[in-house]
């Protein structure tokens, strides 16, 4: 049977002073160190034996981690370590990204989310993380710091499997950078749990769309989808359905059966793929449908 | 001391008041004492258990020495020490494991250290070495003559006379009714229904988890600390199987956080004290982690149950075949039990001439099946309700109007060929119709939803030996406050404070002057069989009420001598000793520890009042082995209906519970506000049950022991709504009329759930949880959706 | 493997502990702390028994490292009430009937005390959506909601 110890198994909690001091730290100890923030998924991993780290790197401190900023020519930068609750708080972001708000707070509960953060929703690369999707349609990307230095990785590059990452060795996520949204945007993530409220997605369905001239039906759209692949999926079919032709009941539900054909669900025991199927065509419709509401006003 | 005159006019009778819990102050500070919370300083040693990976092994050998050498480890138990069977109806399990392992997660070492984090590394360094068995992970296939055998010893097991083992097979009880004969009318029905339902293991999720401590004095004795329902169960369980006297084991019951039936009768008590032996004058604490409670504290049983149901055209039932096959899992010590209330039920409550019955328990390598609320109820009703609305819709009956017809009433002719006692389900079932508005249906809230509503009812009795007692102790101070014991424990059903009540009234004193004498601590609280079966408020109620009336009585014997009147004559209200005859009026203080002057002046009368009290049924007769008739099966049966008004979602299956309606005969509210919240948490755990509980097993391994992934009913999911009916047909022999309400609101859940279910959209599902995806997929191969 | 001497104010009060690394506040005030109202239910995030108030916001304590409180403001259960005059929230539980067990009960006055400092007058749906995270197997969450609904009508 697998059993999770009664507490957090024996580490060290590590607290350095800088960033190059914190990447080269969790080079040195490669296998035995691991950075957290929040840590509600660390936390849980290291208590059931998943992790077997022996130094906990605490890096929410470093400087620029927890702020937030935009402006109107570079966009987001949302520091690494920022909660969750302040992203649903942030003025900026209830303007400028609403979807992302939206997508926070169907995570957990209230006092789970002044813990937990974005940028470690991503990191743990599950795919059924509630704010991948919303990231991704932003075009977001990771400002990494490492022992060579800084470099910045595209989200649409950085989920390589379940819980795997594009990060190297010794390396940090210290913000997440999303361009300036397209103007007139309207957002919509729709996720299915067991409970009405909170709980983990069964299928998560994240939609964008904005007026663009250039394409035939007037619109774009982005659409992903969580919980239905290894990796959080971006599905590019459906998003291409909507911009080509004009936008009815009957285009979008054939993006809705697009997105059904390009997903990839398992039977797990939280859901049959059967049914995660099914749902991702009745989500994205309804998603999809929302936000074209929403366009026309 | 001279008496005053004029009596003051009498406070309202606390019965049917609903003031608040006694112990409500110190639960929302934070201040009341669960087991963990007790400090037990420097010497406390944590314990960890090893235990089986496998569903059914033979344990080939253990070596523990690597573990014993790790530095802090103080001791290392195992099976070898502890030969001795344990068991409540029947002695089928040893406290560690000895020749077999039977569940994944049955305990086979035990460690005692200085931390619980050495404890739970020890438990690397313990080697085992098991041979694996064929097992069996359903009950059908367990009872068939060439299925490996879980327990050849079944025929040596001390058993309970009132349970039948079939020896040389996996049947650990069967339970038959044999009542008139449902072959001679099947022929003439007009409808039948025959369906088979699949009711999975859930568990009971107490907030708190499991946890003991025990301590082993040199001389010998042990002291447990439990989170327990029954501590004097405990001690006699724990101590028969260890050969020590009941005197030897004290059992403490500190506050409890949430019981459900799970921390009743033993299951991990018996670890902490085997292991504490041991370690003797350093006490030992042992903690379920959640995931352990899920692995390896009770289950419900599974269960799967054959119906088969038939009526006259006119609607009236005539014959019913039903067959349970209960999962009772690698030991049914407990179940068994089960298996015979859910025998002597099986009709449900409706009166059917002809009832043929056979309920049967099943050892098979899942976990253990314990009592949980509504003890075989609910799983029973699941099935039993869905086809008794079925049959009255195929003869084209209103299933409120079937139900009407059918069920029992005061005199009916049970199942057992016993006679109901005056009961009041039929006015259950026209409030609860009522309440819910049945036969109109209001609007969905959008198109892509159906409304529909539906009802199911139940019936319960006390599932305990004919022999269950209770006791109680009242002891009056100086104040003349009273000091209550009791054997009972207070599971958050608000059981400390109805006995408050009980007792005032019945001496005569406001509510505010009694106390209960907490912890329960066997050392000097009075005999309770156990807090299960929702039989406290009857039971203890009139062990209670026994004591409290021989206090009263002592009083005014004493005051009687002293003023020289009759005790007739004298009444105590408001806490004051008043005579009808000559108005005086006394104050009860002082004179319940120091007496009362003689009235010839030479000397005192009186001393310091003890009543005490006792109640144990005396009238349950057996029921015939071949036959299950008998002329009083049980002590009396609680009878109610819910209603329940569902939306269901065409886009993703999501039901939703929009309100519900309980309505229950029982048979005097002591507490309304307690029996209402009895009434709305038992609502929403069957809810919880419907849609979302179920412990995933695969091979007899659970793969879903943690909160992530076994959701039960949060904020969310709550209805708007759930009104509560009383329904206040007397018990005979219940203080003031009062019979039990604590398990019976979760019992029909279920089933009012699906007859909702099916109103809205036309299916029903072969087992619960009724998840957003089974109800979707059902309607897809409905061709409701696409 | 270390120990941390840290310093924090706890219930107003300055507390002082020996932590190792590993250890989380919650087990830091029940163990070390000796302020037991605070309870675990699942050591995973999931239950929300384990809620108290770390610098002015609602925390699963269970997933907070005791020695990233150094220097932090904590309030727990055992200090709602002010001298002896209890919270309006406890009052209200008192009276709706949300205390049963009493097991989830710090938890939930914890997550409620939050919200109504942050959201003085919380719709129904705010209510359900806040305390969704703290789990009760007794109540069924309607005399709970009603509590909170009357304790923020109150102030």
């Amino acid at each position: 049977m697998t059993n999770a110890r009664p507490g957090l198994p024996e580490f060290d909690y590590i607290r350095p002073t800088g960033l190059d001091e914190a990447c080269r730290y969790l080079k040195e100890h490669a296998g035995q160190a691991r950075p957290f923030m929040g840590g509600t998924d660390t936390f849980v991993r290291l208590r059931d034996g998943v992790w077997h780290d022996t130094y906990l790197v605490d890096v929410k401190h470093l400087p620029g981690m927890r702020t937030i900023e935009f402006d109107a020519a570079q966009g987001l930068r949302l520091g690494a370590a920022a909660s969750m609750n302040q992203v649903i708080e942030d003025p900026a972001i209830a303007r400028h990204y609403p979807l992302l708000a939206e997508a926070a707070r169907s995570v957990a509960s209230f006092p789970l989310r002044t813990r937990a953060t974005v940028v470690g929703n991503l990191c743990n690369a599950s795919p059924a993380g509630d704010t991948t999707g919303a990231c991704l349609v932003f075009d977001g990307l990771l400002e990494v710091h490492g022992t060579g230095g800084g470099r910045s990785i595209p989200l649409r590059q950085f989920f390589l499997g379940p819980g795997k990452t594009a990060l190297a060795s010794g390396e940090i996520v210290t913000a997440l950078r999303l361009p300036p949204p397209p103007a007139g945007a309207f957002g919509h993530y729709l996720k299915l749990g067991r409970n009405a409220l909170s709980d983990l997605a069964i299928v998560g369905v994240t939609a964008l769309g904005y007026p663009d001239p250039s394409a035939g039906s007037g619109f774009r759209f982005r659409i992903a989808l969580a919980s239905v692949a290894p990796v959080p999926l971006l599905v590019e079919a459906a998003a291409e359905l909507l911009c080509r032709e004009p936008i009815n009941e009957s285009t979008i539900r054939a993006a809705a059966d697009a997105a059904m054909a390009a997903c990839n669900p398992i039977d797990d025991v939280r859901g049959g793929a059967e049914y995660r199927r099914r749902m991702v065509r009745n989500l994205v419709r309804q998603a999809v449908t929302e936000v074209w509401q929403r366009l026309q006003c | 001391m001279s008496a005053k005159k004029a009596s003051p006019a009498p406070l309202a009778s606390p019965i049917g008041a609903s003031p608040p819990r006694i112990d409500a102050h110190e639960k929302v500070t934070g201040a009341v004492q669960y087991t963990d919370d007790i400090p037990f300083g420097p010497r406390l040693l944590f314990a960890r258990i090893k235990r089986s990976p496998h569903p059914h092994a033979r344990i080939v050998k253990i070596d523990a020495s690597r573990a014993r050498a790790l530095p802090g480890v103080v001791a290392v138990v195992t099976g070898e020490d502890y030969p001795g069977y344990i068991g409540l109806y029947l002695q089928d399990r040893h406290i560690f494991c000895r020749d077999r392992v039977r569940y994944v997660g049955d305990p086979v070492a035990g460690v005692a250290a200085i931390s619980e984090t050495i404890a739970e590394n020890a438990l690397e360094l313990i080697d085992v070495k098991y041979e694996v068995l064929p097992a069996v992970f359903d009950p059908e296939q367990g009872a068939k003559a060439d299925a490996p055998l879980l327990h050849p010893k079944l025929e040596d097991y001390v058993v309970a006379p009132f349970i039948f083992p079939q020896n040389g097979t996996n049947i650990s009880n069967h339970f038959k009714i044999r009542k008139g004969d449902p072959s001679e009318v099947w022929g003439i029905c007009a409808a039948i229904v025959e369906r088979k339902y699949t009711i999975p293991h859930i568990q009971h999720v107490p907030i708190e988890p499991h946890v003991a401590v025990a301590l082993v004095e040199d001389s010998g004795k042990v002291t447990l600390w439990a989170s327990s329902q029954s501590p004097f169960a405990q001690r006699n369980l724990i101590a028969k199987t260890l050969g020590i006297s009941q005197s030897d084991l004290r059992v403490v019951a500190p506050a409890v956080g949430g019981g459900f039936g799970s921390k009743a009768g033993v299951s991990m008590e018996a670890l902490a004290v085997a292991i504490a032996l041991k370690t003797p004058g350093r006490p030992v604490k042992l903690r379920l982690t959640r995931e352990e409670e899920f692995h390896t504290a009770f289950v419900r049983q599974g269960l799967i149950a054959y119906f088969k149901m038939g009526c006259a055209a006119d609607g009236r039932l005539l014959a019913m075949e039903n067959r349970y096959l209960w999962d009772g899992g690698a030991y049914t010590e407990y179940g068994v039990n089960v298996t015979r209330a859910a025998g002597y039920s099986s009709s449900g409550p409706y009166e059917v001439p002809n009832v043929h019955a056979d309920s049967l328990c099943v050892y098979t390598n899942h976990p253990v099946g314990g009592p949980m609320r509504g003890f075989g109820m609910p799983e029973m009703h699941v099935g039993l309700e869905q086809c008794i609305d079925d049959l009255a819709l195929q003869i084209g009956m209103d299933p409120v109007e079937f139900r009407r017809l059918n069920c029992l009433k005061t005199g009916s002719t049970l199942v057992t060929g016993s006679k109901m006692h005056p009961i009041g389900l039929p006015e259950c079932i026209d409030q609860a119709a009522k309440a819910i508005g049945w036969g109109s249906k209001a609007a969905p809230s959008s198109p892509r939803k159906r409304r529909g509503k539906g009802i199911a009812l139940m019936w319960k009795a006390p599932a305990m030996p004919p022999n269950a007692g209770s006791s109680a102790w009242v002891r009056l101070n100086e104040d003349a406050t009273l000091t209550v014991g009791i054997g009972g424990q207070e599971l958050g059903q608000g059981t400390f404070t109805v006995m408050a009540q009980m007792a005032a009234a019945a001496l005569g004193v406001p509510m505010e002057w009694v106390r209960i004498a907490t912890p329960l601590d066997t050392e000097y609280s009075p005999y309770e069989w156990q807090t299960v079966a929702s039989r406290l408020t009857w039971s203890m109620g009139n062990a209670v009420v026994n004591a409290a009336r021989d206090a009263r009585g002592k009083i005014l014997k004493v005051v009687a001598e002293a003023w020289n009147e009759a005790p007739e004559d004298l009444d105590i209200v408001n806490g004051n000793v008043i005579s009808y005859k000559t108005e005086e009026s006394l104050p009860m203080k002082d004179l319940v520890v120091y007496g009362l002057p003689r009235p010839d002046g030479k000397g005192w009368t009186g001393g310091p009042i003890v009543g005490d009290g006792n109640f144990m049924p005396t009238y349950v007769t057996g029921l015939d082995k071949e036959t299950g008739q008998g002329e009083r099966a049980v002590v009396h049966y609680t009878t109610g209906a819910q209603a329940v008004e569902v939306e269901v979602d065409l886009d993703t299956g999501r039901v939703t519970v929009l309100r519900g309606v309980a309505a229950f005969d029982v048979g005097r509210a002591i507490n309304p506000g307690l029996v209402r919240g009895q009434m709305e948490g038992g609502f929403v755990q069957g809810l919880s049950t419907a849609l979302f509980e179920s412990l995933q097993l695969q091979e007899g391994v659970l793969q879903n022991p943690s909160f992530v992934d076994y959701r039960i009913a949060t904020t969310a999911d709550a209805p708007e709504q759930v009104e509560a009916i009383m329904v206040e047909v007397p018990q005979d022999d219940g203080p003031w009329g009062a019979r039990g309400i604590g398990e019976h609101p979760m019992v029909p859940t279920i089933p009012a759930i699906a007859n909702a279910i099916y109103d809205a959209v036309g299916i029903r599902l072969s087992s619960p949880p009724y998840s957003s995806e089974k109800v979707y997929l059902a309607m897809l191969e409905a061709g409701l959706v696409d | 493997m270390a120990q941390h001497l840290i310093q924090m104010t706890v219930n107003g009060e300055p507390a002082v502990a020996a932590v190792p690394s590993q250890m989380t506040l919650m087990e830091c005030l029940r163990e070390r702390l000796g302020l037991t109202g605070t309870k675990c239910g699942c050591a995973a995030g999931e239950c929300g028994a384990c809620t108290v108030i770390l610098d002015g916001e609602p925390v699963n304590s269970c997933m907070v490292l005791a020695v990233e409180c150094e220097g932090a403001s904590v309030r727990t259960v055992e200090g709602l009430s002010r001298s002896g005059k209890l919270d309006p929230l406890q009052a209200a539980m008192i009276t709706t009937g949300g205390v049963q067990c009493g097991f989830c009960t710090p938890g939930v006055l914890m997550t409620a005390r939050a919200l109504l400092d942050r959201n003085p007058h919380p719709t129904d749906a705010e209510i359900r959506e806040a305390l969704v995270g703290n789990l009760c197997r007794c109540t069924g969450y309607l005399p709970i909601l009603e509590a909170v609904r009357s304790a923020a009508t109150a102030s």
